[in-house]
């Protein structure tokens, strides 16, 4: 039992530290951007180019797709080490490398793996994620924006929202309904969609932080070749189920700008309020420390080339409610002189950040309660949701608002 | 990364809990209570049997010569079926601070263990008490309460010389000097049994003086924190999979309890808090193992979990069974009761949460 990297991890992490210690010098001082710049996904272009010219630009990627083949633990290797520069690295880039081309690889014709694996590898085609809608959330095979043939188009019209990176990126991947017919799951189908296309309208959604880091993306008589579309007519849900799985249960988004708990028992010992609250500080720091000593419990099972089971998606669940309650305590102590207003101490905006930021972490990317549920049936075997919309067309299933 | 038990360990768990698992069960708890016996008996000497305890016991002194880590697996296992036998005294407690004490004594009774002809009680450095050594190394004095005081063979306890310098004492129990009784039977997890002792110049062995006790009592108090870690963990396990096996066989309204989200979430919870008690006392685990300064902190983390999540568990269970789960025959009890005894045995919550964010700097 240890910590320790196996001797084939050690070397390949010698072997990335050597390589970013040669390529990845511009990016030892923070990069000027502010909280938000998007200028950050232009600068990720870059990036991509010098790792695809290191041949790390897709490391997860079988070789003859111009990746490395690397296990998931030389991923997790990688990112430890390049995260300790301060490089662009995003989901504006992370979309296409980790979900978009997998999926077309997966699904995709020759010409089309043609057209997109290598500039997306290249940095050349950032990607955005066109699936949720604002009444296809955690039931996201609900989702309503509608895609109807015409010639060799289809004609798009519908809302997306809580798409990331939707002002920065070339290509979407887009989930629409061709067949309102059909049972819910049926009637999808997956596209590729030129984000330049006409009638794409990109807004900033204003969220509760004032700060827009996602956006609504309303799709009016918008034009699809029908050679953009990404398997069978009928079988998008199969074809973003491949996407689904390719998305990393552990993007918590733990960033410098994100209070710990160690930073909250050192304030509440400063304000003299720590002993008041020792049960509580004692009990937010063993879920914490739990959680890093369960990740470093899946590394070891990556290590071993096993499969992660369904207690993967705690990462998520605890991070962010640990995160809320957190950041909560930490702004209760500070008190009115201090956890309201706008400040330059980086102390006060991590819990003011975080306990914003928590509130959407709790939602994305797998509700607490979906996550629950995922915990209580697949790893508890209790039985699964009662579907009230089994069987009946989507076009006769009630609507809500 | 390599943070986990090796399959040979594993392999080890596996046949204690498969062992354990068609000895201890609930039958045989409720039977040993009726009994009145002092300790489950013929269940101690299947574990002489099998070399348990003589575990960690070194090979040359009889003992199986194994670790830490497989004491914290067994300890899980044990933790799993409550089992009423004096294991965490004797193996987790006494074979390393004899160990570690050394000394003629110390070896002669380290090989009583091994062959299994030894059971032992170790009082808690930080319980009070009113012993005093006179001349001699004889004890006066009463001592209680002590798990399994009453018919443990030899009592570790720590008490003062005249000039208050800390001393180490090993007590063979069947002297004229003892007398014990067993407490009255207990309110709350009648599955353990507590003694207490009245010593009248007893006789006695000192096993360490000084500081070394001092720095002796300070180990044995971090690594009970990290065992009883994983006997909270198995406890908490347990627990867990009973409620979700009733969950499932218990129908209201027409369907399964267990569909409900009232219910899924519930256990859910049961369940998240389960793997990170477990992570933590996975840390606790190495930190004993490779003797490292984190010690005092991973034991905290340890022991927080696992008192946080034996609670919940056993709460929850008992919740989930509804009525029935009030009754004596449902059994949840057992680990309802159990939770709130390794609440309190060495050290409570609040003790720990203190020492805990004493290691935050």
């Amino acid at each position: 039992m240890d910590f320790n990297d196996s001797p084939e991890e050690a070397a390949f992490r010698q072997e990335v530290k050597t390589w970013l210690a040669e390529n990845a010098q511009a990016y030892r001082e923070p990069l000027p951007l502010g909280p938000g710049d998007i200028r950050i996904a232009e600068m990720g272009r870059e990036w991509q180019k010098i790792k695809a010219r290191g041949g790390y630009a897709a490391i997860s990627w079988p070789t003859e797709a111009g990746g490395r083949g690397a296990t998931p633990i030389e991923e997790v290797i990688f990112a430890e080490e390049e995260n300790r520069y301060h490089v662009p690295v995003g989901p504006f880039v992370g979309i296409g490398v980790g979900l978009a081309v997998p999926t077309i690889r997966a699904h995709g014709t020759p010409e089309q793996i043609e057209q997109f694996a290598h500039p997306t590898l290249m940095g050349d085609i950032l990607w955005c994620q066109l699936f949720s809608e604002p009444a296809a959330g955690s039931d996201l095979a609900a989702v309503r924006t509608r895609a109807q043939r015409d010639g060799d188009d289809w004609v798009v019209n519908g809302q997306k929202v809580w798409t990331s990176w939707a002002h920065t990126a070339d290509w979407g991947i887009l989930l629409a309904r061709t067949d309102p017919e059909q049972v819910k799951h049926k009637g999808l189908t997956f596209f590729l969609l030129d984000m330049r296309t006409p009638g794409i309208d990109v807004r900033p959604i204003r969220s509760i932080s004032g700060e827009s880091e996602f956006n609504e993306v309303f799709l009016t008589d918008v034009r699809i070749p029908d050679r953009c579309r990404l398997g069978e007519v009928g079988a998008g849900w199969g074809v973003a189920m491949t996407t689904l799985m390719n998305e990393r249960a552990n993007s918590t988004g733990e960033s410098l700008l994100l209070p710990d708990v160690s930073s909250l028992v050192r304030l509440a010992r400063e304000r003299g309020l720590a002993e008041k609250n020792q049960r509580e500080l004692a009990a937010l720091y063993a879920r914490e420390q739990g959680l890093k000593y369960f990740q470093a419990r899946q590394l070891t099972a990556l290590s071993r080339g096993e499969q992660l089971g369904p207690m993967s998606v705690i990462s998520k669940l605890v991070f962010a409610n640990v995160l809320q309650d957190g950041s909560a305590m930490g702004l209760d102590m500070l008190g009115l002189e201090a956890a309201f207003l706008a400040t330059e101490d980086h102390r006060v905006t991590r819990f003011q950040y975080g306990y914003q930021w928590a509130a959407a972490l709790r939602i994305a990317g797998g509700a607490d309660e979906i996550l629950k549920n995922q915990i209580a049936e697949r790893e508890l075997g209790l039985p699964g949701e009662i579907r009230a919309d089994k069987g009946v067309p989507f076009s006769q299933l009630p609507v809500g608002r | 990364m390599n943070f986990d038990f090796s399959d040979d360990q594993k392999m080890l768990a596996d046949h204690a809990r498969q062992f354990l698992g068609e000895t201890c069960t609930f039958d045989r708890l409720r039977e040993f209570v009726a009994s009145g016996e002092d300790y489950d008996r013929a269940l101690w000497q299947q574990m002489v049997e099998l070399g348990w305890p003589g575990l960690s016991v070194p090979e040359a002194a009889g003992g199986l010569g194994l670790g830490v880590l497989e004491l914290c697996l067994l300890s899980e296992e044990i933790g799993r079926v409550l089992a009423p036998v004096p294991f965490f005294s004797t193996v987790c407690q006494a074979v390393p601070l004899l160990e570690q004490a050394g000394g003629e004594v110390a070896d002669s009774l380290l090989a009583r263990i091994a062959a299994g002809t030894c059971t032992v009680a170790v009082a808690n450095p930080d319980q009070g008490h009113s012993l005093e050594l006179g001349g001699n190394s004889c004890l006066d004095g009463a001592l209680a309460p002590v798990a399994w005081l009453h018919c443990a063979d030899v009592l570790l306890v720590t008490a003062s010389e005249t000039d208050g310098t800390a001393v180490l004492l090993s007590v063979e129990l069947d002297q004229p000097g003892v007398q014990r009784e067993r407490l009255a039977a207990q309110v709350l997890d009648s599955v353990s049994a507590w003694g207490a002792a009245h010593f009248d110049k007893a006789l006695t062995t000192v096993l360490a003086r000084g500081e070394l006790v001092v720095a002796l009592n300070h180990k044995l108090r971090l690594r009970s924190a990290v065992l009883l870690a994983f006997e909270q963990l198995g406890g908490a396990d347990s627990a867990c999979t009973m409620a979700r096996d009733y969950s499932l066989e218990r129908y209201t309204f027409g369907r399964q309890i267990g569909g409900y989200q009232a219910i899924k979430h519930k256990l859910a919870d049961v369940r998240v808090a389960i793997e990170l008690a477990r992570s933590n006392a996975y840390y606790g685990a190495w930190a004993l193992y490779t003797d490292s300064p984190e010690l005092p902190r991973a034991a905290a983390l340890a022991r927080i979990s696992g008192t946080e999540t034996f609670t919940l568990a056993a709460e929850e269970n008992l919740q989930v069974h509804g009525g029935i789960g009030y009754t004596w025959e449902a059994n949840c009890h057992f680990y309802y009761q159990r939770a709130r005894l390794l609440a309190v045995a060495v050290g409570g919550p609040d003790q720990w949460a203190a020492e805990l964010l004493e290691s935050i700097r």
